[in-house]
This record gives structure tokens, C-alpha cells and sequence, in this order.
């Protein structure tokens, strides 16, 4: 019946065997040390660091203590995280399978939308996204002719050391008394060639003849692009934190956040010390660009279409200057009056 | 585990930069924030004090880790005690 | 001698299971006894009477000590639990505040299996809580109250 844990570097796993076998893992990685699972616990057993100093500084220690002899193993600290760095599985399933109470949180890209720009891969700010893309061969969005006279050619090499697509191949070779030529053959390759005119332009005996066909005739005959690709928000790294909806140029991506709030920033309090900034699991914060010299800009800058409102950066802040509201709390509802108003004890 | 500041006295150079980089102190005294010593009425985190640096105050500290990034020669930290 | 008290033990279970209408082959079964040994013992024969004055002693105790005494004889939790449960004079009613998490630790403690857990909260199966209160004094939560009920 006795909890034991276990470390595995700053990882923490608690285990509980009995009617059910309980284990509470604890990613390091993951955790933002927002403070939540601090908060909610019910047997104060969990105890958060200090987020700055966890973040910003080289720490031996978790972000996070669980007290083994505290903990019960009921799982609200996993129920709650937002980043999944908690986790509570029952005889190995974890309770986010299970009829416990959830974070209502969702991210979708819409792959029939998705244009595969990459906006959203570069913005999320836990490298969550993946969007591959298969592109079409460059030959396929131009027309054109292109012919060498063999002839006329001297073979000097010049389109072949200058075609940006490497089309152009010449079989050079070493002069021999029997055949002495410095290539036997050149050859363009037309799938590959894109018409650029440069081979032409740079060849000394004008041994080359160029069209593109796209300037007189317009694009008639070129087919629409082809452009194939797979978006992927990995779950375990999604916060739900928007930046992709945000960015998306065709609103392909949808999200649903955990919680709803306020961020409020008392600019004459903020020392600019960045503590918030390098905290902020969503890139929320950051200190803008002053627009004209001799012109101060505003200290701390804050876009709260990407705030999830887990709190981390008030937690951080050594001089109180930031205030974190949570005024709706999205999760699945639940029958234990318990879990409901420990859930509603996080509003304000 | 608690966490706080401690300060290697023997490694500090005294060159200021925690005291000023502070955020706590920059708002308790507007002298610190503009590079200067602090008034002698005014509590602070840590001062210079004989050419090294000296703790005050270290109730007020957010550990933030503001000092720690802005000592060039790690004489202050943010430890477990 | 701990022999003795589970024979006795066992004695008293089988008198009240026969008085419960019983046959002496379930009985037999419920206690982990030879039908022979049981029909001896509803006959008044083959034990010691100061086997059975003891075992009717541990009876009495608080129900705890019965508990706890009763498990440490006879080493086995589905017959600990089908003697305290036959042998045991006090009735109980749990009651489960609304602060229960549903942590499950007093599943795990309670020797009766008496606890459940149900949409996060834990009911407590009045038929089988001997009121020994060790779930009661595990629950973090302060969330159990046991009360004895008095006809």
C-alpha cells in the first residue's frame, strides 16, 4: 500500500499497488512550473519551484517536489497541467483515457485547408508542428524549347558551370592524337531544364537556342501546381496556446484553448528584467522595438490571443508586476463535487 | 527543497551588475535602478559592499535569476539549501 | 495457542452461518474447513470451551483489534473478512463527505473490501464495514465518517 518513488534524473515517477495500481510520472521537460498542480493538489503534497530560477538558471533539481509520503495518488495535478507534464495512470492507462475529468483542449490543422506554407511549424513555440511538403519539379511550371547545335559548340563548359539546375551535362574528356576533342557529347536534360536563357546568354559561339514560351503565350500551358503535403500537431508538445490559428494565412488550424482569462501587466511596475519572457511557455510576452529614437517603447509587450492563462509568468515575476485572471476553466464535466470545485477554485 | 540566492565573495569582482540588474531593487530605489549606489533609508537585495558583494535583504528576492545571468564570474547563484 | 482462537474463531462462525440457514457444506467452504470438522463443531464436539471463551473475547474487542487480530491468525483476507464479518455483534454506516477525491487509498486499506470507488468518490458497502476506522484515519482528505448504528 506504501507510495514509493522513483527518480530518473529530474523525471519523478510515484507508485501506489493495491486494488488498483497507481503511478504519477512527472516529466521535467514538459512542465512550464506554472504552479497549477501546486495549487490544485489537495493534500499539499506538491510544491513548485521557484519558475525563474528554474528556467533561467542551471538547476540539479526537478521543477517540481512531490512529498511521496503526502501524495494519495488522486490525480488532479495531471488532470489540470496543461502541459501534460503530469501524468496519472490507473493499472496503466492513463487517466486522460479514462471517465476523469479533462482539459476540454483541442489543435487541428485542417490538411484539405492546409497550404503547407510552414507559418504555423515556424511560430510554435514548442516546436509541436510538423508540415511536410512535396513540391513539384521546378520544369513543371515553365514551357519552353531549347536545342544545342553540336556542331557550332566548342564544348568550353560555360552553360554547364552556370545552368542553375545543373540541366546541362557534357561528356568532357582528355584529348588523345586519335581523338582530339575536349568532349564527345552535351546533352540538356528537358525535365529538368527551366528555361532561363542563361545558357544561351553565356555561350560564346551562340551554339544555343532558347525559348521560353511562357512571355508570348502567356501560362496556357502550364497546369495548376501540384502541391502535396501532411500537417501534424504532435499532442504531447501542443499547449493549445493558438499561435498556429493565429498565423495559419487560410485558417486551416483550430484551437481550443483550456482556460479563459486576463493578462494584465502594470507597466510602471515592470523592470524589464525578462523573467516573464523567457518563461512563457506561448511566447505571449516580449519587449518591443523602441519605433523612434528618443521614443520609449512600451515595456513589456503582450498579445493575449496566445495566452493559455496557466500563470507561469505572475509566478515568475519577482516584482508582482503581472496578474493572471482565470475566468473560465473549459473541462469535461464530472459527478464528484470534489474535482468541480477544486477545478472552480482556479477561477477568480 | 528551497531554493535562494548565496553569493561566492572570494570569486566576486564588484562590478555592480546584479545589484543593478535586479528588478527588486530597481523598483525599491530608483538610484540602483539608474546605476548608483542605493540612499542608506532604502532596502535592497545586495549591495557592494568592500569591493564584493554582500546580501541585505534576502526576504525580498523573487528568484527571479536576473542577478545570476548578469554576473560575468558566477559569484552569485541561485541554489538549494 | 493462535491455533486455538482460529478454531474458535471458526467455531462461532459456524454456529452463526448455521443459524443463518447455511448449509454445512457452504459453511464448510466460507471457512475453509473439512465438513467433517463442521459438523463436529455444530455438534458441540471436538473443541476445547476455553477455545471458544477466548475466541468470544477477541469478538469483543474494538473492531480494529478484532480486524487485526483476526488477519494476523489466520494469515487469509476472504476468511478474515467472512468471520469478523458473522462473528461481529456492531452494525455500521459509512458515510463519504463530498471532499473525497477519490483517491482510492481506502480501497486499498480496508481489509473488509468494503470500499469502492464510483465516479470519483468512495461508497462504502454498509453489509461489510466492521468499523475498524482505518480507512477513516488513512483518508487525507478527512472524508470518511463511520458511525455505529444502534437498533
Amino acid at each position: 500500500m506504501e507510495t514509493t518513488e522513483i527518480m530518473d534524473g529530474k523525471n519523478i515517477t510515484l507508485e501506489r499497488a493495491g486494488e488498483e495500481d497507481r503511478t504519477l510520472i512527472f516529466k521535467n521537460d514538459m512542465c512550464a512550473v506554472c504552479g497549477l498542480c501546486e495549487t490544485i493538489c489537495p493534500v499539499s503534497a506538491i510544491e513548485a519551484n521557484p519558475t525563474g530560477a528554474m528556467i533561467r538558471t542551471e538547476q540539479d533539481m526537478s521543477k517540481i517536489d512531490i512529498d511521496v509520503n503526502k501524495c494519495v495518488l488522486c490525480g488532479m495535478c495531471s488532470s489540470i497541467c496543461p502541459f501534460q507534464a503530469l501524468d496519472l495512470q490507473i493499472n496503466g492507462d492513463s487517466i486522460r483515457e479514462l471517465q476523469y475529468p479533462q482539459l476540454i483542449k483541442s489543435a487541428e490543422i485542417d490538411n484539405e485547408e492546409c497550404i503547407h506554407c510552414k507559418a504555423c511549424e515556424t511560430a510554435c513555440p514548442q516546436d509541436a508542428i510538423i508540415i511536410t511538403r512535396e513540391l513539384p519539379s521546378r520544369a513543371e511550371l515553365i514551357t519552353g524549347e531549347i536545342d544545342i547545335d553540336k556542331e557550332t559548340c566548342i564544348y568550353c563548359g560555360m552553360c554547364e558551370e552556370m545552368c542553375p539546375v545543373d540541366a546541362i551535362d557534357i561528356e568532357h574528356q582528355t584529348p588523345t592524337s586519335d581523338n582530339p576533342v575536349v568532349a564527345t557529347d552535351i546533352n540538356v536534360s528537358e525535365d529538368i531544364c527551366v528555361h532561363c536563357g542563361i545558357c544561351k546568354r553565356i555561350c560564346p559561339v551562340d551554339a544555343i537556342k532558347q525559348v521560353c514560351r511562357i512571355c508570348p503565350y502567356g501560362e496556357y500551358e502550364i497546369s495548376e501546381p501540384e502541391i502535396n503535403g501532411n500537417s501534424y500537431i504532435d499532442p504531447e508538445l501542443c499547449i493549445n496556446c493558438t499561435w498556429c490559428q493565429e498565423i495559419c494565412p487560410v485558417d486551416a488550424a483550430k484551437v481550443t484553448k483550456p482556460f479563459e482569462g486576463e493578462l494584465t501587466i502594470e507597466q510602471d511596475t515592470c523592470q524589464g528584467c525578462e523573467t516573464c519572457v523567457m518563461v512563457c511557455p506561448c511566447n505571449v510576452l516580449s519587449f518591443p522595438k523602441s519605433t523612434k529614437s528618443g521614443l520609449n517603447a512600451e515595456k513589456l509587450h503582450k498579445d493575449e490571443r496566445f495566452c493559455i492563462y496557466c500563470g507561469a509568468c505572475q509566478k515568475s515575476c519577482p516584482v508582482d508586476a503581472i496578474n493572471v485572471k482565470r475566468t473560465q476553466i473549459n473541462y469535461t464535466p464530472t459527478k464528484s463535487k470534489a474535482w468541480k470545485k477544486a477545478f472552480e477554485s482556479l477561477k477568480q | 527543497m528551497t531554493i535562494g540566492l548565496k553569493t561566492y565573495r572570494e570569486l566576486c569582482h564588484g562590478c555592480g551588475n546584479c545589484v543593478v540588474s535586479c528588478p527588486v531593487n530597481a523598483l525599491r530605489s530608483e538610484e540602483v535602478a539608474g546605476g548608483k549606489g542605493p540612499s542608506d533609508d532604502v532596502d535592497i537585495i545586495m549591495i557592494v559592499e568592500d569591493g564584493a558583494i554582500q546580501l541585505k535583504n534576502v526576504d525580498l528576492c523573487g528568484k527571479c535569476g536576473t542577478c545570476v545571468q548578469s554576473c560575468p564570474v558566477n559569484a552569485i547563484t541561485l541554489e538549494e539549501f | 495457542m493462535p491455533k486455538h482462537i482460529v478454531s474458535g474463531l471458526k467455531y462461532i462462525a459456524a454456529v452463526n452461518l448455521r443459524k443463518q440457514g447455511q448449509t454445512q457444506r457452504e459453511i464448510a467452504e466460507a471457512l475453509d474447513m473439512d465438513r467433517s470438522t463442521v459438523s463436529h463443531y455444530l455438534n458441540g464436539r471436538n473443541l476445547s470451551w476455553n477455545s471458544i471463551e477466548v475466541a468470544e473475547m477477541v469478538t469483543n474487542f474494538c473492531p480494529k483489534d478484532f480486524l487485526i487480530l483476526t488477519h494476523a491468525l489466520l494469515k487469509d483476507t476472504e476468511r478474515t473478512r467472512t468471520i469478523i464479518q458473522t462473528c461481529s455483534n456492531l452494525k455500521f454506516e459509512g458515510i463519504i463527505r463530498n471532499s473525497c477525491i477519490g483517491c482510492g487509498i481506502c480501497v486499498d486499506t480496508c481489509l473488509m473490501k468494503a470500499i469502492v470507488l464510483n465516479d470519483l468518490k468512495a461508497h462504502i458497502n454498509d453489509e461489510w464495514c466492521c468499523g475498524c476506522l482505518i480507512c477513516m484515519e488513512m483518508c487525507q482528505t478527512n472524508s470518511i465518517e463511520i458511525k455505529e448504528v444502534v437498533d
